[in-house]
């Protein structure tokens, strides 16, 4: 495999598909492209194609304390080296595009992050729970509750 | 005087063949390869008389091992409720005991007693094999003073 | 022939632990399947962020207990980096030490799992007994079989002194000589061979597509293997030898198995015989400056991801563990679509479950 330069990917993904790409360094270990939910699916197809081997790790998801109002989602990669798309959806409506018809591995990891952080992925039958019980009634669990003082 | 000589030769029949079911209630799987560990020649518990089995209505004891959580409860019920009458549990390892280290998660009711009457508690996170062998053996007393059967 | 649905689990004598699939089938014609994951989700991750980072490590290790000291490990490293500071050499090599008895141990008790699902009964128990020489190994060096506690923040926790050494050479030594007799059996076995040679193959565009990693991969011919690609230290300074097979099918999963445990084993070796001099713990300060890292490690049953975020405090802010099982199950119902009833059991043993990991 070729040695991975994220400025690289990026060139591919602006000639490609006339999106900005914006790297974000705040994660040591893997580069990371801050990109925006509607440029999801069209930037995976590029990064699909610019590399002979490549999959999809993991989907994180978090929510920081310091800003409650919006939730950070994390499409990780590997090809050789890890890198990672990130994304900033709004905490109350959080929309992404499903991506299983092109990576059908991603329907596990859309599950959890749907049941564990109330993503709705639009462009998919349904998204059934993966890890809660069945009888959970709390809502998602790692988003804090706003009735919650202090 | 006859049922007493009967009741006496059952429960040692019962004693000396321990059939046993194992279910993993939502544990990490130390304490089930360690149950496994007891299968093979090293521990070799059949030379006691304890066999597993693959279905609840064979067997007498339950080996249970993890948490219970919310989602397996009825499933652990439902295989304590197919057991035939005398029936044991066993609670394998600090997890099946008491919640263990995940106690206060949301999805954890806690050891196996928040769901079925638990005869023997064997400690440990994991059990060692030899454990679990003493806790058995505790078990085997238990039963030849069972005045119910 | 109509179609019948049969549920397998939570209870059930081929599963360790508690899964539900409902399989669908028309005679003997598997024709689909489902899995319901979730009886062992404990919420770790949320747990991980009640704790303080050193509380943390009891916790990460009960995630799984076949692969717990890989979970560590990773963790270990990356509050490590999040720290700045690099362990001693000595901590890296026993770090690797561990990982690699940790291996040979989880894919002898997988040979053995196959072998009874099989029905080789005694290769059974032959392989489990000679598995216990490798937790002998582990109890003499941690104190415990299954369950370490061999990593705290800023290296291991215990030494090794020559005594020691010369011990677990000699125990590596038998259990090399066994290990390779039961690996040439199970490669030559024809009884095996017949039960798994053509059953479920998966190409190498399923492979890529569903993100599937480890053993499961490289037996359809894909070259990944972290230890070579991305190695933690000190797998930079030690050669791996990466097993592939292109034959994609259940006895390339076990050949590939079969062959890394011998790898694994000649990797002891080295190690033990690298074996740097020096201290193996740096003392840490409990507060973990800001930041975020993500580390990957080469669990035994493949890709293990961490994702570690800190905001200066003395406890995670978010801790995301991306299990290889997880993967390698999405693949399952797939895998079940092409088989025949009695191929089930093989197929569920190349995956190599460990639903304690998948579902955390």
């Amino acid at each position: 495999m070729k040695k991975f330069n994220i400025l690289d990917l990026c060139i591919e993904i602006e000639t490609k598909t006339s999106f900005h790409c914006e790297v974000y360094d705040g994660i040591h270990g893997d580069h990371t492209i801050l990109i925006k939910p509607n440029q999801l699916k069209p930037v995976i197809d590029v990064i699909l194609e610019s590399f002979e081997y490549c999959h999809l790790s993991a989907i994180t998801v978090q929510q920081r304390n310091d800003q409650p109002d919006e939730i950070e989602v994390f499409y990780n990669f590997w090809s050789g080296s890890g890198f990672s798309l990130m994304l900033k959806l709004p905490v109350e409506s959080a929309k992404l595009p499903s991506i299983i018809s092109t990576i059908p591995g991603a329907d596990f990891y859309e599950r959890e992050a749907a049941e564990m952080f109330g993503i709705e992925f639009t462009g998919r039958n349904e998204t059934p729970p993966l890890l809660l019980p069945d009888d959970w009634d709390q809502g998602p669990p790692f988003i804090a509750k706003k009735e919650k003082n202090g | 005087m006859l049922n007493n000589v009967i009741q006496k030769a059952y429960r040692w029949a019962q004693k000396n063949s321990i059939w046993v079911i194992h279910f993993n209630t939502g544990g990490c799987n130390g304490c089930d390869i360690e149950i496994l560990d007891l299968l093979t020649p090293r521990y070799d518990v059949e030379r006691l008389g304890i066999v597993a089995q693959a279905s609840p209505r064979h067997a007498d004891v339950l080996l249970c091992t993890g948490p219970v959580t919310r989602q397996t409860r009825d499933g652990l019920v439902q295989i304590y409720s197919q057991m035939p009458s005398p029936k044991y549990v066993v609670a394998i390892g600090s997890c099946s005991n008491t919640g263990g280290v995940f106690v206060n998660s949301d999805t954890v009711l806690g050891g196996v007693d928040k769901a079925l009457p638990v005869d023997i508690y064997i400690p440990g996170c994991p059990v060692r094999p030899e454990a679990i062998i003493e806790g058995l053996l505790q078990l085997r007393e238990k039963i030849s003073q069972n005045e119910k059967i | 022939m109509d179609k019948i649905s049969i549920p397998i689990g939570p209870q059930h004598p081929l599963l360790k632990e508690p899964l539900s699939m409902m399989v669908d089938i028309a005679g003997e014609k598997v024709l689909g399947g489902s899995l319901r994951l979730g009886y062992v989700h404990r919420g770790i991750e949320r747990l991980a962020q009640q704790r303080t980072y050193v509380q943390n490590v009891h916790l990460i290790e009960r995630i799984c207990g076949i692969c717990s000291h890989v979970h560590t490990t990773a963790y270990c490293y990356a509050v490590e980096a999040l720290l700045g500071i690099e362990i001693p050499p000595r901590a890296q090599y026993i770090r690797a030490l561990m990982c690699e008895l940790e291996r040979i141990h989880s894919h002898l008790l997988w040979l053995g799992i196959l072998a009874k699902h099989i029905g080789l009964e005694t290769i059974f128990m032959h392989t489990w007994h000679d598995r216990e020489m490798a937790l002998d190994i582990m109890e003499e060096i941690s104190g415990g079989r299954v369950s370490h506690a061999a990593n705290q923040i800023g290296g291991v926790r215990f030494d090794l002194d020559e005594e020691h050494i010369d011990m677990i050479r000699g125990i590596l030594k038998k259990l090399h000589s066994q290990v390779d007799g039961l690996v040439d059996i199970i490669e030559t076995e024809p009884a095996a061979m017949a039960r798994t040679k053509g059953v479920a193959p998966i190409s190498p565009d399923m492979i890529k597509a569903y993100g599937v990693v480890g053993p499961v991969a490289r037996a359809s011919g894909v070259d990944i293997d972290l230890r070579r690609d991305a190695p933690l230290p000190p797998y930079d300074q030690l050669e791996v030898k990466v097993v592939t097979h292109p034959g994609g099918d259940a006895w390339a999963r076990t050949f590939v198995r079969a062959e890394e445990t011998r790898v694994s084993l000649n990797l002891c070796e080295k190690i033990l015989e690298d074996l740097p001099e020096g201290d193996v713990s740096l003392r840490t300060p409990r507060r973990v400056p800001e930041g975020e890292v993500i580390i990957r490690a080469e669990a035994p049953r493949g890709e293990l991801f961490y994702y570690l975020r800190s905001d200066g405090s003395d406890k995670p802010a978010r801790l995301k563990v991306r299990t290889p099982t997880l993967a390698t199950l999405s693949l399952l119902p797939v895998q079940l679509a092409e088989i025949n009833v009695a191929d089930i059991p093989v197929v569920l043993a190349g995956v190599d479950l460990c639903i304690a990991c998948a579902d955390r």
